[in-house]
């Protein structure tokens, strides 16, 4: 009878967590189911390439033709300039340029060399830049109007990096992402019980600022780790450098800010905590943390582009891998800053209607 | 003077607090009591900042405010000292020297090194007027201040907040005016979320009843027939006042 008894007592138990339970039971088993579904479109056929004109003398017209030839296997991009196409290829969002020689369509043009050239820290892209260059000189050869005896070099630019290398950024940031999703709302869960004296005698935005604060400043405990770890394994990364140090922190600082107005408006509960499951999941999903995102449908690049951890992780690989220069990604790291400022509002706007809710 | 005039607070469609007017201050042990339910903790809450009124003014003047709460605010995983550290900070506990006192008088030195999570439910509660009482507020505000502690707690408490009343205001919630009753100034009796006598206990008939204790009981059923009867004749529209019986 004490089975049956405590039996009933679940059963009531569940009425009252009808909405967390339907987070478990329902939704994260939908999101597994539908998650699967993205792992088969990972073919790297979207993969976006800068085609640039290697001199003045290139015309539209050859362009357009090269650009053509690619569309088959990739997603050209028409870029002006080598610089312009450079900058591109050093922030990710193209995985090789195509330079086009001039005088392809002159009959009386001998060869033609094409260079491809691909970013050395893109580990992912070695092979695919490889097997690309390969149907690259078939298409090429097969393509209308060009006249000339067409030929195909593949060049890497920079340090060319193991897939262990690339993964290190990655790892790290995936360490931000579920430290932010899961132990401040912990944290944060923990606060109920003291709540109504902190805002006696403070305010819920002190205390929540500084935790924001606190736990930014934390997170150089596990980039000093990685630093670590990554000096130890002979990896050439570099985890301690201000780019590494200040987008780490800036993207911890607004996911955290994102979790806690979660925490804030579900009033520091267990549905909270497992709504920032379900984000955190939906953010590893959405932001290109393991492969890059050229790799991936127009859909799910469409959502991971508008994902600003997705510009996060990039910046990151490029100050540990290449050691990029802070001032390649300013205006990235003015709209993340400005990001950050507006989830710091949504805290504060959060703040303001569990206030008034009470 | 804290100052309520005509407050009301609705939770949903559950009115807690009515038209409440009251002023709270002039450096007195004030005891505001009433059953559960009558609106109390609301008004401590509304008092506290932690509510707002849906309707009515709320003014505080010339003075910070001090807490204990019905259910101890603290943090479970620090000690007692780092719980009087942490706060200390936050108020801006006026000395060294009364943060020492006010561990003394609440016999809190023998648990200062203890997690607060591993604490009786009496050490929690005094710890949780320790916290209320480090910045030496100008109104203490206490609810159920007494539950949880022993009798000779009890005893010792009550003889440090009536003495803390020599010089600011003390305003307990409670449903047991017995333990107050020698140290009370003032007795505000609340039912259903209004105010059904305030007045200084000298002052008040005790009508017969043996205590002050048994008058409040008395008082309250006496509000809850009248309670009754009113739903009785909303419940017969037809019915006159007063016309029930043979």
């Amino acid at each position: 009878m004490s089975l049956r008894s405590l039996l009933k007592k679940e059963f009531h138990w569940s009425k009252h967590n009808a909405l967390a339970l339907g987070f478990v039971l329902l939704l994260l088993p939908a999101f597994f189911a539908s998650t699967s579904v993205v792992f088969g479109t990972v073919v790297p056929r979207d993969a976006p390439v800068a085609v640039t004109p290697e001199s003045e003398d290139v015309t539209d017209q050859e362009l357009s033709i090269i650009t053509g030839a690619f569309e088959p296997f990739s997603a050209p991009k028409r870029v002006d300039s080598p610089a312009e196409a450079e900058q591109m290829l050093r922030r990710e969002s193209v995985y090789a340029i195509v330079q086009v020689p001039p005088d392809i369509t002159n009959a009386s043009n001998d060869n033609a060399t094409f260079v491809l050239t691909v970013d050395g820290s893109i580990a992912p892209f070695e092979r695919p830049s490889q097997a690309i260059r390969v149907i690259m000189a078939r298409a090429l050869d097969d393509a209308p109007f060009l006249e000339a005896d067409i030929s195909v070099r593949r060049e890497v630019v920079g340090t060319e990096n193991s897939l262990s290398e690339y993964l290190v950024p990655s790892f790290l940031m995936a360490v931000m992402i579920l430290f932010a999703f899961t132990y401040v709302p912990y944290n944060l869960a923990k606060e109920r019980d003291v709540l109504d004296r902190i805002r006696t005698e403070s305010s819920l935005e002190t205390l929540i600022l500084s935790k924001l604060i606190y736990f930014s400043v934390l997170m150089l405990v596990p980039v000093v780790v990685f630093q670590g770890a990554a000096a130890y394994l002979g990896y050439a990364t570099t985890a301690l450098s201000v780019g590494t140090v200040l987008t780490l922190l800036l993207t911890f600082f607004y996911l955290a800010a994102i979790s806690t107005t979660i925490m804030v408006l579900l009033r520091f509960g267990t549905l909270g905590r497992f709504v920032n499951v379900v984000v955190l999941l939906g953010i590893t999903a959405f932001s290109g943390l393991a492969f890059p995102v050229g790799y991936l449908s127009p859909v799910r690049k469409a959502i991971i582009r508008a994902d600003p951890v997705h510009y996060s992780t990039i910046m990151t690989r490029s100050f540990m891998l290449k050691d990029a220069d802070l001032s390649l990604f300013a205006d990235w790291l003015l709209a993340l800053s400005g990001f950050a400022l507006l989830t710091l509002a949504c805290v504060k706007l959060s703040a303001v209607y569990y206030r008034r809710t009470t | 003077m804290i100052e309520l005039d005509g407050v009301r607070k609705e939770y949903g469609d559950v009115v807690a607090v009515q038209d409440l007017t009251l002023s709270v201050g002039g450096g007195q042990f004030h005891c505001l009591i009433g059953p559960n339910g009558s609106g109390k903790t609301t008004v401590f809450r509304l008092l506290l900042g932690l509510a707002r009124p849906t309707a009515g003014t709320l003014s505080v003047e010339g003075g910070t405010v001090g807490c204990g709460f019905q259910r101890p605010n603290f943090y479970p995983d620090l000690t007692v000292r780092e719980n009087l550290q942490v706060f200390a900070g936050l108020v801006g506990s006026p000395s060294r020297e009364w943060r020492e006192t006010v561990v003394d008088e609440l016999r809190l030195r023998r648990a200062m090194d203890r997690p607060a999570h591993d604490l009786s439910g009496g050490f929690a509660r005094k710890l949780d007027l320790a916290l209320g009482l480090l910045k030496r507020p100008d109104y203490l505000l206490l609810d159920e201040p007494l539950a949880a502690l022993d009798d000779v707690s009890k005893e010792r408490l009550l003889d440090f907040l009536s003495s803390y009343a020599d010089d600011a205001t003390v305003l307990v919630s409670t449903h047991h005016v017995g333990d107050f009753e020698p140290h009370t100034d003032r007795l505000t009796v609340m039912h259903e979320g209004t105010v059904v006598l305030d007045a200084r206990p000298e002052h008040i008939d005790l009508d017969g009843h043996a205590s002050l204790q048994a008058y409040y009981v008395a008082l309250v059923r006496q509000q809850e027939q009248a309670a009754s009867d009113r739903d009785d004749d909303a419940r017969q529209p037809g019915r006159r006042p007063g016309a029930g019986g043979e």
